[in-house]
């Protein structure tokens, strides 16, 4: 029985538990709704819940450990002398699950029958032809040992199919059974309901949570291993950005981190003032009509992807900058810049500014507009005086969100500031951030474990801290200020 | 011209009328919110407007120093005069209108500064004050009369938003009173407060008729008997009957006003 089928199955049960419960319920309180504790409609739902819920938690476990088991049990089935030299016991066992996984897409596909895919020889058969033909490709030839091994974990797979099959189905008629001995009129059916619903809630909000710790881990191991070939002081300390594919490499932080920064901030520099203006006119001065308008085209910004921002300062900001700015004034020849980059990315944090700031003026009560008005304020001392003190730190809140985007952005750099890693002043000459560098170690022809490699790790965590750290500080300030008008 | 302007002017000063209001028509979009308001506001004395919620009172009071100008679909039609001068001509500054008529909110609405600075807001944005020292006694001058002083002597540089709902209301007027305007508009100042902080309010508005016009709209015929000496009652927009709150209390002309008082319409 297939997987899908399965969980159709299951759902069936539930389904007809729904009906059966309600009805018993129905039936328990004289056919009259209002004897019920809970609605008709809880005792249903409570027989559907204890019917799937508990069936799914079963498969999904078993999904999971099943493959392991099955693995672990074929894998210590092949014996040493049919592993090649050079090769491991886990490029064999890969090799095993994809010719079972031949075989049974052959057999689904009704190239073979179930016999001929059981019976299958290797004296007389060329396997890996007769897969191919399925579409699944082979990189050798297929032992005797590889198609026993095969074999024998497509016969497992079977067996323990059948097994999972069995004991889901059986737990979701016990959940049926359960919750329709329950049933009565007395039974609290909606409370339940409500508490399996709140455990759903927390599921979903632990799920992001978890996350992030699963990435901070994976960084977290990989960055470890980093420091044990690379020493700590020189990659944090070091002035030197220069990795050699050869090893020996330098690999100082401290020019990426300098870029990202220097870009990171003339991007905030365009970004803040151009986008807070923006927010004011549009949320204090403009009539709605414009408002309707121009918010949402604002917005499209915000919509579009970073790659095309890249082209546009590749294209179009570089070369004017340098033969109209850097060129003439003697700053330097290239198209690529820190001032490209931090100018085409700050147009691109425009609407994060502007669309957070105007909803976080909108969000200050039209009392205190009022307030400030009726003591014979302009509308604009209203602004300055009342208004954006009152919304500063969600405004504060909504610049460091900016802040943390400028810093993980990476397509307007590579196209816009190019990839040299440099520690200088002068905005007319390329540079590169962090990201770019992550992109680049990692995308380079090296051994996964060298240090070259490893330090992408290193930088992303840095880079991680880095945001998180401003994220945290943006929302303490948020936080800390906000009950001030309400 | 100039003869009939120094005539109304002195004719205003003869009656003491403060504020007077010709034919007055207010529009929200369609919906004609003001119909035809005739009223004459004294000086140094307390005025109430009544009536039911949405006959318009709140409405013809923001006319009074024009806060219906900053609610776009708002019209006003008809003649103001404040102190014989038309307060919707086209030379008069509705910023400058209002630092001379002060307005108070049915919600206390203090901003989120200190309170020191609450006050300070109108004198600093009108320059009224000469030097730091010339401020603070502005602001204590208004915190005085504003019945707080005592309270928050101590703690100026706390928000004001601190302060329990009376106090934040009893500071909103201490900072209107600051701007020293000639017209104090309070809209329903009482409605979020709690008996005793009423009463306090109740007395302060009694205590500034003795320097400004006052004008207050309130739902509570009781506080418009105790604090006013003369009451509007308005109905469906219309200004039904005005006159001493004595008489229309008591002898009320129309019978709607009378219906009203005594409970049957509202």
């Amino acid at each position: 029985m297939s997987t899908l089928t399965l969980i159709l199955v299951v759902l069936a049960i539930g389904v007809v538990g729904f009906v059966v419960v309600r009805q018993r319920a129905m039936s328990s309180a004289d056919g009259d709704a209002r004897n019920l504790h809970s609605l008709p409609f809880y005792y249903g739902s409570n027989a559907l819940i204890f019917a799937c819920v508990p069936a799914f938690l079963l498969m999904i476990l078993w999904l999971i450990l099943q493959p392991i088991l099955i693995n672990n049990a074929v894998s210590s089935s092949i014996p040493d002398s049919a592993i090649a030299e050079g090769g491991s016991r886990g490029l064999v066992m890969s090799d095993v699950r994809r010719v079972a996984d031949g075989l049974n897409t052959a057999v689904q596909e009704g190239q073979m029958t179930e016999e001929m895919a059981r019976d299958m020889r290797v004296d007389f058969t060329n396997v890996r032809d007769r897969l191919g033909e399925v579409g699944v490709a082979l990189g050798s030839n297929v032992t005797e040992t590889t198609l026993n091994a095969a074999q024998r974990y497509r016969s497992l797979d079977a067996r323990y199919g059948l097994f999972m099959a069995l004991a889901v189905l059986a737990l979701a008629a016990c959940g049926v059974t359960l919750a329709y001995t329950q049933t009565d009129r007395d039974f609290r059916a909606r409370n339940t309901v409500e508490a399996t619903v709140r455990v759903l809630l927390i599921f979903a909000s632990t799920i992001a949570i978890l996350t992030t710790v699963g990435i901070i881990f994976s960084l977290l191991f990989e960055t470890i291993n980093f420091f044990r070939q690379y020493s700590w002081t020189d990659f944090f300390f070091s002035t030197n950005w220069s990795p050699n594919f050869r090893g020996n490499s330098d690999l100082g932080i401290l020019p990426l981190l300098w870029g990202t920064l220097y870009i990171s901030f003339i991007a905030l520099l365009v970004a803040v003032p151009i986008g807070l203006f923006a927010a004011i006119y549009l949320s204090e001065y403009a009539g709605p009509k414009l408002r309707s308008v121009a918010k949402p085209a604002i917005e499209i910004l915000a919509g579009i992807p970073t790659i095309v921002y890249g082209l546009f300062a590749l294209v179009t900001v570089g070369p004017f900058l340098r033969d109209y700015f850097a060129e003439p004034t003697g700053f330097g020849g290239s198209a690529s810049s820190v001032m490209t980059a931090g100018l085409v990315m700050g147009i691109m944090l425009i609407p994060f500014v502007s669309s957070l700031s105007d909803d976080i003026i909108n969000a200050v009560p039209q009392s205190l507009r009022d307030g400030s008005l009726g003591l014979g304020a302009t509308q604009s001392e209203t602004i300055r005086q009342v208004i954006l003190p009152a919304a500063l730190p969600g405004i504060v809140g909504a610049v460091l969100l900016a802040a943390s985007r400028a810093i993980g952005e990476t397509m307007i750099v590579v196209l816009g500031a190019g990839a040299a890693a440099r520690l200088s002043l002068n905005p007319f000459e390329a540079m590169t951030t962090v990201t770019v560098k992550i992109v680049s170690q990692l995308t380079g022809d090296t051994d996964f474990s060298s240090p070259e490699t490893l330090v992408a790790f290193a930088l992303g965590l840095t880079l991680f801290v880095m945001t998180l750290g401003l994220n945290v500080f943006a929302l303490f300030i948020v936080r800390k200020y906000r009950e001030q008008y309400e | 011209m100039e003869d009939m302007h120094v005539m109304t002017s002195a004719m205003s000063t003869q009656n003491d009328t403060k504020i007077s209001a010709r034919n007055v028509q207010v529009y929200y979009a369609d919906n004609h919110a003001i119909k035809d308001v005739d009223v004459d506001i004294q000086d140094k004395t307390v005025t109430a407007f009544i009536g039911p919620s949405g006959c318009g009172k709140s409405t013809f009071l923001r006319c009074i120093n024009r806060m219906n100008d900053t609610i776009d679909v708002a019209r006003v039609e008809g003649d103001i005069l404040l102190d014989g001068e038309d307060i919707y001509d086209r030379k008069v500054d509705p910023v400058q209108l209002r630092a001379k008529v002060g307005m108070v909110f049915q919600k206390p609405n203090p901003f989120p500064k200190s309170i020191y600075d609450n006050v300070a807001y109108g004198p600093k944005i009108h320059g009224l004050a000469k030097n730091k020292a010339d401020l603070d006694d502005i602001v204590e001058k208004a915190l005085r009369r504003g019945a707080i002083w005592d309270e928050v002597k101590d703690r100026l540089d706390a928000p004001g938003t601190g302060l329990s709902g009376g106090q934040q209301q009893r500071l909103c007027i201490a900072r209107a009173i600051a701007t020293e305007p000639e017209v104090l508009l309070m809209d329903e100042p009482c409605s979020a407060l709690d008996p005793i902080a009423t009463a306090q309010v109740e007395e302060l508005i009694d205590e500034l008729r003795r320097n400004y016009s006052v004008v207050i709209v309130t739902h509570s015929m009781q506080q418009a008997a105790r604090v006013s000496q003369k009451t509007a009652f308005f109905h469906l927009g219309y200004l039904v009957e005005y006159d001493d709150t004595d008489t229309i209390f008591n002898r009320p002309q129309d019978n709607r006003t009378e219906s009203y008082i005594s409970g049957k319409i509202g």
